[in-house]
């Protein structure tokens, strides 16, 4: 079948037309788009018909002169439809200037915090920075860095009557401290386990 | 088998319930179900040993090959019975571990049950697929043990840890067995170790298996979530990371080294990651001050050297693999529920602050003794046999290479004697005089703290310890366990060696005693051992490797987030129309063949009315007025009128000019209330692009048209609708014949799109419920009191409702006098709109345009005087008119939506020929108008309303929220 | 059984319409209502079952509309595929439909959702959806897709609130967008073929050159891609659905992209068997599944997140689409099933986590294990399914996906099932992290954890657990969810049987014959 030049044309017209409304913030415009838009498709609906005929209304004399039904009732479809759609798209931007005064497509909210979020949630902090009490075991490799020259402390699990007095002093402190919360600390940096308390 | 399963399956979910009635001895009661587990593998064992196995098979979705193939064979039996054995014994335990009022002991029971369920369903699965759901089920079930109640951050990290790290490992094991599944032929363990085809995709496959082992027992790098998950309560701990989980890994390799052990690559990684790790936790172990986390980090150890021995596939090390495996499950879970009794006594588990428990607790140090002693591997205990094997195996044996061997060797030596170090520093530590003068010390003021155990709550680590010490001496009883499975591996050395305790002066007794003697110089050595840890500790770990690469996978998640998700809907239809334009615009560019020749125009008038059109749209593009843009617009609508008509359809055309002015007044009723021009919002860049795509589209567009109309051959279905439209249709307008009979489907489908429409044009702007008819001119609306009839002395009946000027004398006078003309007008379109142009949507929007000129002219009391219904009921009952003929025509026996023709003459009328798909066109009529009514009663009369009553309403709370919140939270 | 199918086909659509009718009439009575959806959605299940065993059991039947011989007329088609997809859709639109009853009753009449609007509204969308299941005709297929998409223009901005208008705004406008490409693409076919009718295409496209073809399939697959959320044409997906009410978003989440999946398996499959496009099908799968992922990652509000595991998750349907084989459509078909179970599940849930909890913002959430265990489980069985956990469906869609692939082979195949496999990773990773902030971790306002504080925007305080107890869940609303809860975990036990199904569905669609024997067998009563 041949297809003619000015159809194409003329839906190509119409297509780049809508096109650049429907790309617009106004609402209105984006609607405007949509209606050439959608006249742009009827068009190249009825032209899926081919040559143009007489009206397929019978009587005819030579039912090959008509132009084909079949593209014509689609359209029909197609317009009825549009029309619908755009009724409610109206609706849509009378309810939005009712509320905001505005009739304007604003950039989703919730996508823009997302994007621009900075903080880490609680859960996910680093290891680094949480109370040992928090941190968890991890490999146990993370250990306070010690100078390789130099003086080294005795380890605190040495059996030593001084260290030991020491270490009682420190733990009694630690008591008084951990009398306060329920989530006592013991110095070996694990918390009781809380099913484990009495 | 599968009975157990489900019995596990049904238990776990009871066991919510029970432990609400009985508190928690009814972990007594659970402990039964493990136990009768344990039993029925015992009951086995005579079949088993003597070669046989036990197989159960049940079809679930043999589309993918995944069925329910149990099978008990001599190494699935040995792991099983340790798996039960421990679990039953750990139920017991528990029941006394938890205190009568400690939350969430029934979800805990309920959780610990399915995990026993799934670790047995592992053991004895066959089907590899279905080994993988229940070693995902494991991980599962161990988040939820490790995250407990969730109140503490390190549980909820740990659990995550654990269930990202091991189902990672899990997710490359499936694809893994897939590809070996698929190579080899078969999905079944028992078969695919039979004949484990080759090449590439089965190496490939099988290096992706061992990720999964890998990670669930804790090789190293992906060590770190066992210790982490030490946050567990400690029966947890004591099952899962010792007798059950952690083995998993261990087991499939044991499964896989009969058929895969010489895959390239298998003994590198597995004998590597298995010795690295043995190493390092035996090394990270001896400066743990919590005695469950030394025990963890012995756990990670011990898994290190069951890896190198099972995976080293040959008979001899393959056989002690075994025996270490049944050993560690024994000892290591006995030394955990130790530290159990130990915290509940003392209410710490850090080393430093218990002391001289041993001399208090008398029967708990003996127990930890002994389990210790064959963790150390000393003699008569079944550690000492397991290690005394291994070393012997690698001594003369193990691998082909005998550097290899020896390397290996060494290793495990090396490893051994860390093992009896921390050992030692456990024992010292939690029995010993060791920690300082403080809480659980003899003599200390504050007994209170001391906490003496029941015998019932020590009843389950003696029992074991029990079993520690007598497993020893009569570990020949082991050998038929163990020689089966091992036999199916190669023999490397000369003579395999029976298991037993005593196997006379050989080297291997000599490096056993080497490995005591290290083991006890490194303990004594501590504090220097200590300070060398201390001074070459690097600053690094694999849990902070593990942070860094969530940070790294949020930050990838942020980025690639940002970019394509901008919440901007003009970017959106940009990259929709972009794509519309890259894809189906190559394949027109490069691929679609062009038709030879075109022809300018059917006729020249197309070409003048194109040039209006494409006027009006450039001018629409350009004009920033509202009202005048609207206008612009609906030119290009009627010049598209013009073209329907020129093309030969009438009806077309009719039904364009119709929609076309109601559109027109549709957008004038909204627009009125906004601002008059449209504010540019655009930066030149962006109308720049917006062009170049607009273009870009339109010459798409026009090229498919022609390219496809150009392929056309083939002569339209239509041909045959014009005789068959009069003949069946009944109807001369082949087009309404085509909308209300041969495609009446679309039609009733269309229809029930616009009554959703006018719905939802109604319930946006009556937010509230659905109103009724439109308000009428009643007293109290009406300035001059009066009643609801319309008076006879003026044109309209409402009119006195507006405001004088804006009436409009002749406005009134005409509309009056068109009325009930165009309405007639429009029934006369929806009857003759068979034979004639018309029908029933024509029909519906005249009337709809006949109400429109009551609105205009009246205002919305005179909407209400013209049509005094609801719209709802009008819709309602065109819709239901409509759907009524389609369900007739199946009750009356033929299809959906069959027309039949009526005809016969009348008396008076005469020839009377009524088709039935007149009352489909009925329906559309109805709905159009109602269509129309709701949309001037929402859109006209209700803003008009919304106007008098000052339409200042928009609520700043919902404005605010659209400025704020554009989703998410409403 | 020839009559029982010519009246059974053409009723998931009319029942609905009538029901439809019915409600408007009865607009003032929102009880007679209430009663009359759940019975004509029960009885469309009915149907629908009924369709689904015939079918399955004497393969593809249709049926002629108005009784025009074909292909004059439209033809209604019921093979495997349709019937099995009538089934589901209907089983979730009256489990979604006895939620919202449940929401309603609960609100009492003063709920932000017109009830006599809602009701014929959604009897409307499911009108639409089986249309579009059941069409046998190209345009006809179009206008069931335009009413379904009406009637969610009007469901998703039911009540009007600025945040449903905006939300509503992107989503209507990009459906538009679609239905005009969609609307174009079958004016070219029309031009190019001369008829609408699918049997009859599959012949007469055949008969076109390579690059026509090309040409249509692509501008098809254009626009379903916008209606099944493929990437790129995925993201006005995740701004639309989360704002609406509850059974809304779980309705359109589980149902509405499926349906653009189904006409990409149509059309791929009848239309265009050839497979030119596969490996731009490939790719896209890829960008959908690990793109869309990455956004349900990044989230931090529960339906946000889920909105993009349903973009991700369209990805897998794609990637079996793509394959091209027997199995990867296989595979595909039980996907989509347990993937619109599942979907409205969760969203479901998440809809009683709001109602729990007041919000749906992790960051605000927190206690809900603790404060209602059921809950907590009616939320955790489905999120472990959605990751693919065994044995639930989707670890048996997944499993079917990855077999098919590696059966294929090849590079493309291993890189998509590469894929997949991150995908439900990460998916693992969101859905844990969802659970251990809204239902493990102690609700933010009691603890004292001063970063929690920083991280809460100073709006939109959260109630504290003493609240939490008060706002008890409408134990309707829980049924329902549970009943969904019990058919994905029936779509596990039952797996074997319904994969079977899908297996013997992809082979009709490969081999075309059932399909076009059905339509051209089929004479006119006249």
């Amino acid at each position: 079948m041949i297809p003619t030049v000015v159809l194409p044309i003329i839906i190509g017209g119409l297509y780049a037309a809508g096109v650049y409304l429907l790309l617009d913030r106004s609402l209105t415009r984006v609607l405007l788009g949509f209606l050439l838009l959608g006249n742009a498709t009827n068009v190249l609906i009825l032209s899926a018909g081919g040559v143009a005929g007489l009206a397929p209304i019978l009587p005819v004399d030579d039912l090959g002169d008509i132009n084909d039904p079949l593209p014509q009732a689609l359209v029909l479809t197609a317009i009825v439809i549009t029309f619908g759609i755009s009724a409610f798209v109206l609706a849509m931007i009378y309810r939005s200037w009712r509320l905001v005064r505005d009739e304007v497509v604003e950039d989703d909210a919730e996508d823009l915090r997302v994007a621009t979020r900075e903080e880490v949630d609680a859960d996910e902090r680093d290891p680094e920075d949480m109370p040992p009490a928090d941190r968890g075991p991890g490999d146990g490799f993370t250990v306070e860095r010690e100078p390789l020259l130099g003086e080294v402390k005795p380890p605190s699990d040495d059996v030593d009557l001084e260290l030991a007095r020491a270490e009682a002093a420190e733990n009694e402190s630690a008591e008084a401290r951990a009398a306060g919360d329920p989530d006592r600390t013991p110095a070996g940096g694990r918390p009781v386990d809380r099913e484990e308390e009495h | 088998m599968g009975l157990l399963l489900l019995a596990h399956l049904v238990a776990a979910v009871l066991a919510p319930v029970l432990v609400r009635w009985w508190g928690r001895s009814a972990y007594y009661v659970l402990a039964l179900v493990p136990a009768a587990g344990f039993g029925w593998l015992l009951a086995q064992l005579s079949t088993v040993l003597a070669g046989g196995t036990v197989d159960e098979r049940t079809t679930w979705i043999p589309a993918l090959d995944l069925d329910v193939t149990l099978r008990l064979d001599v190494l699935a039996l040995a792991v099983a019975a340790l798996v039960t054995g421990v679990g039953a014994l750990v139920f017991v335990y528990c029941a006394r571990y938890f205190e009568p009022g400690d939350e969430g002991l029934g979800r805990f029971a309920g959780v610990l049950m399915a995990f026993a369920g799934s670790m047995l369903g592992l053991v004895v699965a066959d089907d590899m697929l279905l080994l993988y759901v229940f070693w995902e089920l494991t991980t599962v079930f161990s988040f939820l043990l490790i995250g407990g109640s969730g109140a503490k951050v390190a549980g909820r990290r740990a659990a995550q840890q654990a269930l990202v790290v091991t189902t990672a490992g899990g997710l490359a094991m499936l694809v893994g067995l897939v590809m070996v599944g698929q190579a080899s032929g078969s999905y079944l363990l028992s078969e695919v170790v039979a004949n484990p085809g080759s090449g590439p995709q089965v190496t490939v496959g099988i290096m992706l298996v061992l990720a999964g082992a890998v990670t669930k027992s804790a090789m190293v790098p992906f060590h770190f979530w066992l210790p982490a998950a030490m946050e567990a309560p400690t029966p947890t701990s004591a099952y899962l990371h010792a007798a059950a989980m952690v083995k998993a890994g261990i087991y499939l390799v044991a499964r896989l080294a009969p058929g895969f052990a010489d895959t390239p690559g298998w003994r590198p990684v597995l004998i590597g990651l298995g010795l690295a790790t043995m190493l390092l936790g035996g090394y990270r172990a001896l400066r743990q001050y919590d005695l469950k986390l030394l025990l963890a980090f012995g756990t990670v150890s011990q898994l290190g050297f069951l890896m190198v021995l099972l995976g080293t596939g040959s008979r001899e090390a393959a056989a002690a693999g075994v025996a270490m495996l049944l050993a560690h499950g024994l000892f290591k879970s006995t030394l955990f529920l130790c530290v159990g009794i130990v915290d509940h006594a003392c209410g710490t588990r850090d080393l430093r602050e218990i002391s001289g428990l041993g001399r208090r607790l008398p029967v708990l140090a003996v127990t930890a003794g002994l389990a210790g002693a064959s963790m150390a591997g000393l003699p008569p205990l079944l550690g000492f046999v397991g290690k005394e094997a291994a070393f012997t195996a690698f001594l003369d044996g193990g691998l082909e290479s005998r550097t290899w061997a020896l390397l290996t060797l060494l290793g495990l030596v090396l490893g051994s004697v860390l093992t009896v170090a921390y050992t030692a520093r456990f024992l010292w530590g939690a029995f010993g005089s060791g920690g300082t003068v403080r809480r659980c010390a003899a003599g200390e003021p504050r007994p209170a703290h001391l906490h003496r155990p029941t015998p019932a709550f020590l009843a389950a680590p003696v029992l074991l310890a029990a079993l520690c010490l007598l497993a020893g001496p009569f570990s020949f009883a082991l050998e038929p366990l163990v020689a089966p499975y091992a036999d199916t591996l190669p023999l490397v050395a000369e003579e395999a060696e029976e298991l037993k305790i005593w196997h006379g002066l050989q080297p291997a007794l000599l490096l056993s005693l080497v490995t005591v003697l290290g083991g006890l110089a490194l303990f004594t050595g501590r504090d220097a051992v200590a300070r060398l840890q201390r001074r070459i500790a690097v600053d690094a770990s694999a849990d902070e490797g593990y942070w860094h690469t969530m940070r790294g996978l949020d930050r990838v998640a942020q980025t690639s987030t940002r970019s394509t998700q901008r919440g901007s809907l003009p970017t959106y239809l940009g990259v929709i129309l972009t794509v519309l334009v890259a894809l189906p615009g190559s394949v027109l560019v490069f691929r679609a063949p062009w038709p030879d020749d075109v022809r300018p125009w059917d006729t020249p008038v197309q070409a003048v009315v194109g040039l209006v059109i494409l006027g009006a749209a450039a001018l629409a593009v350009r004009i920033r007025q509202r009202l005048s843009a609207v206008l612009v617009v609906g030119v290009t609508g009627y010049g598209v009128g013009v073209l329907f008509a020129l093309q030969g359809a009438p009806d077309l055309a009719l039904t364009q000019f119709l929609v076309e002015t109601l559109t027109l007044v549709t957008f004038v009723l909204v627009l009125r209330k906004l601002p008059k021009d449209i504010s540019e919002r655009h930066r030149a860049k962006e109308r720049a692009a917006r062009g170049v795509i607009a273009l870009a589209v339109g010459a798409l567009m026009a090229g498919v048209g022609v390219v496809a109309l150009g392929a056309r051959t083939a002569t339209p279905v239509s041909v045959d609708f014009p005789e068959q439209a009069y003949s069946f249709g009944g109807g001369e307008n082949i087009v309404n014949v085509t909308l209300v009979d041969i495609r009446a489907w679309d039609t009733l489908l269309e229809i029930s799109l616009l009554v959703v429409v006018a719905t939802g044009v109604a319930s946006l702007v009556f937010i509230r419920q659905r109103t009724g008819a439109v308000a009428r001119a009643t007293g109290e609306d009406t300035r001059s009191a009066r009643g609801r009839r319309a008076p006879r002395d003026r044109w309209l009946a409402a009119t006195a409702t507006l405001s004088p000027q804006r009436r409009s004398v002749i406005l009134e006078v005409v509309t009056r006098v068109l009325f009930h003309t165009i309405v007639v007008l429009s029934v006369y379109l929806l009857f003759s709109g068979h034979n004639v142009p018309g029908g029933g949507f024509a029909g519906g929007l005249v009337a709809g345009l006949a109400l429109v000129l009551r609105y205009l002219a009246g205002g919305r009391y005179e909407l209400g005087e013209a049509a005094p219904v609801d719209p709802g009921k009008l819709l309602g009952s065109g819709l239901l008119l409509a759907g009524a003929t389609g369900i007739a025509g199946l009750v009356l026996g033929v299809d959906a939506l069959q027309t039949t023709i009526l005809q016969q003459t009348l008396p008076v009328l005469g020839d009377v020929k009524l088709v039935t798909s007149l009352f489909f066109d009925i329906g559309v009529y109805l709905i159009v108008v109602g269509l129309v009514l709701d949309v001037l009663r929402s859109l006209g009369a209700q803003i008009d309303a919304d106007e008098e009553h000052g339409d200042d309403d928009a609520d700043p709370a919902e404005g605010q929220a659209l400025a704020t919140t554009g989703g998410g939270d409403r | 059984m020839e009559d029982l199918i010519r009246v059974l086909t053409p009723l998931p659509v009319l029942l609905p319409l009538l029901g439809a009718a019915g409600a408007l009439l009865v607009g003032r009575h929102p009880h007679t209502q209430r009663l009359l959806s759940i019975l004509v959605l029960s009885g469309v299940l009915a149907v629908s079952v009924v369709l689904l065993v015939l079918a399955d059991d004497q393969g593809a039947t249709s049926v002629s509309v108005g009784g025009w011989p074909v292909p004059l007329g439209i033809v209604l088609v019921v093979d495997r595929l349709s019937a099995l997809m009538l089934v589901v859709a209907n089983t979730v639109t009256l489990g979604v439909l006895v939620f919202a009853v449940g929401q309603g009753m609960a609100d009492g009449e003063e709920t932000d959702t017109p009830l006599s609007i809602f009701h014929p509204t959604y009897l409307i969308l499911v009108a639409g959806v089986s249309n579009a299941f059941l069409a046998g005709d190209l345009f006809n297929l179009y206008v069931g897709f335009e009413v379904l998409l009406a009637a969610s223009y009007v469901l998703l901005t039911l009540g009007g609130t600025a945040g449903r208008i905006r939300a509503g705004i992107t989503y209507v406008v990009v459906s538009l967008m679609s239905s005009l490409v969609f609307l174009a693409a079958i004016a070219l076919v029309y031009a190019a073929t001369g008829t609408v009718n699918l049997a009859q295409l599959a012949v007469r496209l055949g008969e076109l050159p390579a690059g026509t073809q090309l040409l249509l399939q692509s501008m098809l697959l254009v626009a379903f891609g916008i209606k099944a959320a493929v990437f790129p044409l995925s993201a006005w997906l995740p701004d639309s659905y989360p704002t609406a009410p509850a059974p809304v978003t779980a309705v359109f989440a589980g149902l509405l992209t499926k349906v653009g999946v189904y006409a990409i398996i149509r059309t791929n499959t009848l239309l265009f068997p050839d497979g030119a496009l596969d490996d731009v099908l490939m790719w896209a799968a890829l960008a959908t599944m690990v793109i869309g992922i990455l956004g349900a990652v990044a989230q931090t509000d529960i339906k946000r997140m889920l909105s993009f595991t349903l973009v991700s998750h369209i990805g897998y349907m794609v990637f079996g689409i793509a394959l091209g084989t027997a199995a990867g459509l296989a595979g595909a078909v039980f996907y989509v099933v347990h993937h619109i179970a599942i979907q409205t599940t969760l969203f479901l849930a998440t809809g009683l986590v709001e109602r729990r909890g007041g919000t749906t913002n992790t960051e605000k959430l927190g206690g809900l294990a603790k404060a209602s265990p059921l809950l907590a489980i009616l939320f955790f069985v489905p999120a472990m399914n959605l990751a693919g956990i065994p044995p639930l469906s989707g670890f048996i869609g997944k499993l079917g996906l990855i077999e098919a692939g590696v059966a294929l082979g090849g590079a493309g195949p291993y890189v998509l099932v590469g894929g997949a496999v991150v995908t439900s990773l990460l998916t693992l990773v969101a859905v844990a992290r969802v659970w251990g902030r809204a239902f493990w971790r102690p609700r933010a306002v009691d603890t004292a954890d001063e970063d929690l504080e920083a991280v809460r925007p100073a709006a939109g305080t959260s109630t504290t657990t003493a609240q939490l107890q008060e706002n008890r869940l409408p134990p309707l609303m829980v049924a329902a969810t549970a009943g969904f809860v019990v058919v994905t975990l029936a779509l596990t036990v039952f797996g074997g049987v319904l994969y079977g199904v899908a297996d013997r569905a992809a082979v009709d669609l490969l081999d075309r014959t059932p399909y076009l024997e059905s339509v051209f067998g089929l004479r006119g009563i006249r």
